[in-house]
């Protein structure tokens, strides 16, 4: 699903990734783990074009990335392919919980809006928060904005999700709300690569995990072999 | 030679009606003769934008002021052994100077009764026809034609606003006459010349002395009606009326008058009526309160409603155009940058005043000629957009990258995540100064007055000077504005406290 080769990235005269290179299959669930500023973020912003790179090559979701600028377009297909959820959740704060997760649908797959409500209506559900449609995000806490975050991008049926520290934000409580939503989706086998500093999640959800210091690789493998107990 | 206008640079009759308060307060009593001649100064007031042949720039030697009414001014100090001495003022406004800094007021004034209520006026001094002026080989050949529609529908014709002429032609309304104030004559030459009006009506003195600059223009038919012209002074100085009175009746006599005006080819019945008295013109009767308010304000509500056509047709335009603007200087291709750059620059730069100028008599010459109305809007939307596209770009740049990062995400182009996700963010953001951009456009509105537009601040103007009844017409349109604009602040502070915390 996922081919990255050789991936390196240069800011400001320092090398941010070198030499990355790791492997999705369907079904997975990576876990990047390692020190903060260690270029986990960034390896995966560049896995949807976020970001460029400058050495390499990344294939994604039967998608080709070259180093340097990507053409709009394949931006575009890349990321109809591959749903992210940030940090910040980053909900649009102009729209409600159900507007959110029904945008995309309607105005980048094409749906019919009511066909794009009716599915965002199924996976807020899904996600917990049925009742929550009308809410604007600023009125909902942040393990519910996380939440509908996820049902947002799950809304486009991409073959990856992407998720940059989904927990960071949020304290244990809404953490855990959150992280039992990525674990369901684990167990429906979706592909997903899920950056943390949550060891005991990625020893649960996590097919293989891969360690990143200092812009590097030093460690990918199965989470036993990898993290400690 | 009338014009009416009280307030041009001004936008809010409410500040006009502090100045005029504040002025009041602080005015000297009016300079009787005996100060004037102390001094050995008598000064005039007289606008040199009102152009020839009454006071205007020597062409030849540019910043020297000439005209009949300079020479006379000299001939009238002479007489009262001092110097004049020339102050510009507005020229509708000049008669507000007398008693202030203006001893007196010389420059095409008109003996009528509302004059002869509020001011002394002194034996006339000049005396004019009215004359129709026509495009050569155009449809209109006499004034009689005038009755009934011409090719076009009404004809339309220019006047000086608040002039004789503009009172005359709105008297008879039994001509298919569309009548369109300006306020200065040439402004109106300039028109009939590029098409835009059938005909001006002026006094016939003006067409003469400019025939041969609008060479394409002709008289239609004789000079009729008129009047006279006096010179003003204030009734709390009755020895220097009396004085310019007597001068005046000298010059008469001794046919130094005569003399001026031959050489300055004012030739005819003029000099000869000349000799009348102020006397034969009746003084008007002041109106009562609750008379006033009963003529005047229908008329201050229906100018009301212009303006509230201007600014509800402008702004919206102007918020479109500034949106566009914002955006394509911050996510526009490389190439639309600079030129956007420079519209908001220029156009920021420049008054409103000059751009409406530009829109409605300098785009007729290159085959464009706008409706008044069309032009105001025009012009308003212009100088608008470029601050409303300020605001927008402030305000798209306030909403977090993130939100642009997580529409990009999910494969929405650019534009879609412009269109559904940041512009409508954007615009609740920029709520609060946007409304208050309208209440600034909302009495900017009465800038296009220059362009032959009659709103509130216009209308005002004109019935203060006709009425004499300066204050209490302030006071009833600054409440008019007041009750236009409050609304919009009550608006705005509820778009303020809405304002969310972002996530």
């Amino acid at each position: 699903m996922i081919t990255v080769t050789g991936l390196g990235k240069i800011r400001g005269g320092a090398p941010v990734l070198a030499d990355v290179s790791l492997w999705v299959a369907e079904g997975e669930v990576i876990a990047v783990v390692g020190p903060s500023g260690g270029g986990k973020s960034t390896l995966l912003r560049c896995l949807n074009g976020l970001d460029t790179f400058d050495a390499g090559t990344i294939s994604i979701a039967g998608h080709s990335l070259a180093a340097g600028p990507h053409s709009p377009r394949l931006l575009e297909q890349v990321r109809r392919d591959t749903g992210m959820v940030f940090q910040q959740f980053n909900l649009f704060a102009n729209l409600s919980a159900l507007d959110n997760v029904a945008l995309a649908p309607r105005v980048v797959a094409g749906l019919a809006a009511d066909d794009a409500r009716r599915r965002a209506h199924t996976l807020l559900d899904r996600v917990g928060l049925a009742s929550f449609a009308a809410a604007r995000p600023a009125t909902l806490s942040g393990g519910q904005q996380q939440r509908v975050a996820i049902a947002r991008a799950l809304a486009m049926e991409p073959k990856v999700i992407l998720f940059d520290e989904p927990t960071s934000a949020l304290d244990p409580a809404m953490s855990a709300e959150v992280l039992d939503v990525i674990l369901d989706l684990a167990r429906g086998g979706q592909t997903m690569v899920v950056v943390t500093h949550d060891h005991a999640f990625a020893r649960r959800a996590a097919t293989q995990v891969v360690e990143l210091v200092a812009g590097r690789i030093t460690r990918f493998g199965p989470p036993l072999s990898i993290l400690a107990g | 030679m009338m014009r009416m206008p009280l307030i041009r640079r001004k936008p809010f009759a409410g500040s006009c009606l502090i100045a005029v308060l504040v002025l009041g307060a602080l005015s000297a009593p009016a300079a009787e003769l005996d100060a004037i001649v102390a001094r050995g100064e008598l000064v005039w007031a007289a606008d040199q934008e009102g152009g020839g042949p009454h006071v205007f720039l020597d062409s030849d030697a540019p910043g020297r002021l000439t005209g009949f009414e300079v020479e006379l001014a000299g001939l009238l100090a002479a007489e009262l052994g001092v110097k004049a001495r020339f102050q510009q003022g507005q020229w509708d406004r000049l008669p507000l100077l007398l008693g202030r800094s203006v001893d007196c007021v010389i420059n095409g004034i008109e003996l009528l009764p509302e004059r002869r209520r509020d001011y002394a006026c002194s034996r006339p001094y000049f005396a004019y026809g009215l004359q129709l002026v026509a495009r050569r080989g155009g449809p209109l050949d006499s004034f009689e034609r005038l009755s009934t529609p011409g090719p076009g529908g009404q004809w339309r014709v220019g006047v000086l606003t608040g002039s004789a002429a503009e009172v005359f032609l709105r008297s008879r309304h039994d001509l298919a006459v569309d009548v369109i104030g300006y306020d200065g004559t040439i402004d109106s030459l300039e028109q009939v010349q590029t098409g835009v009006l059938d005909a001006a009506l002026m006094d016939d003195c003006i067409f003469n002395f400019y025939a041969d600059r609008f060479a394409a223009l002709r008289a239609v038919g004789r000079p009729f009606g008129g009047g006279y012209y006096t010179v003003l002074t204030a009734r709390e100085t009755p020895k220097l009326s009396a004085a310019i009175d007597a001068a005046l009746g000298r010059l008469v006599a001794d046919g130094r008058l005569k003399a001026l005006y031959d050489r300055w080819d004012l030739a005819g019945r003029q000099q000869i009526l000349a000799l009348r008295d102020a006397t034969e013109i009746p003084v008007a009767e002041r109106r009562t309160l609750s008379q006033l308010v009963a003529t005047t304000l229908p008329l201050l509500l229906s100018s009301a409603g212009m303006t509230v056509l201007l600014a509800c047709l402008s702004f919206p335009l102007a918020i479109v155009a500034g949106l566009g603007v914002a955006v394509g200087r911050l996510h526009g291709p490389a190439w639309l940058r600079p030129p956007l750059t420079a519209y908001v620059e220029v156009v920021r730069g420049t008054p409103l005043m000059l751009q409406l100028y530009a829109i409605f008599f300098l785009l007729p010459k290159v085959g464009l000629a706008l409706p008044a109305v069309v032009a105001a809007v025009a012009g308003l939307a212009l100088n608008y957009s470029a601050y409303e596209s300020e605001i927008y770009r402030a305000g798209l740049k306030a909403v977090p990258t993130g939100q642009f990062e997580a529409a990009l995400a999910l494969g929405m182009t650019k534009w879609q995540a412009l269109r559904h996700v940041i512009v409508p963010q954007a615009v609740r953001l920029v709520m609060p100064p946007v409304t208050n951009d309208f209440i600034a456009l909302f009495k900017d509105t009465s800038v296009c007055s220059v362009i032959t537009v009659i709103e509130l601040t216009k209308r005002y103007s004109v019935l203060a000077l006709s009425t004499g009844r300066i204050v209490e017409l302030a006071v009833v349109t600054a409440i008019l504005y007041l009750a236009m604009s409050w609304p919009l602040s009550l608006l705005s502070r509820r778009f303020e406290s809405r304002q969310e915390p972002r996530a």
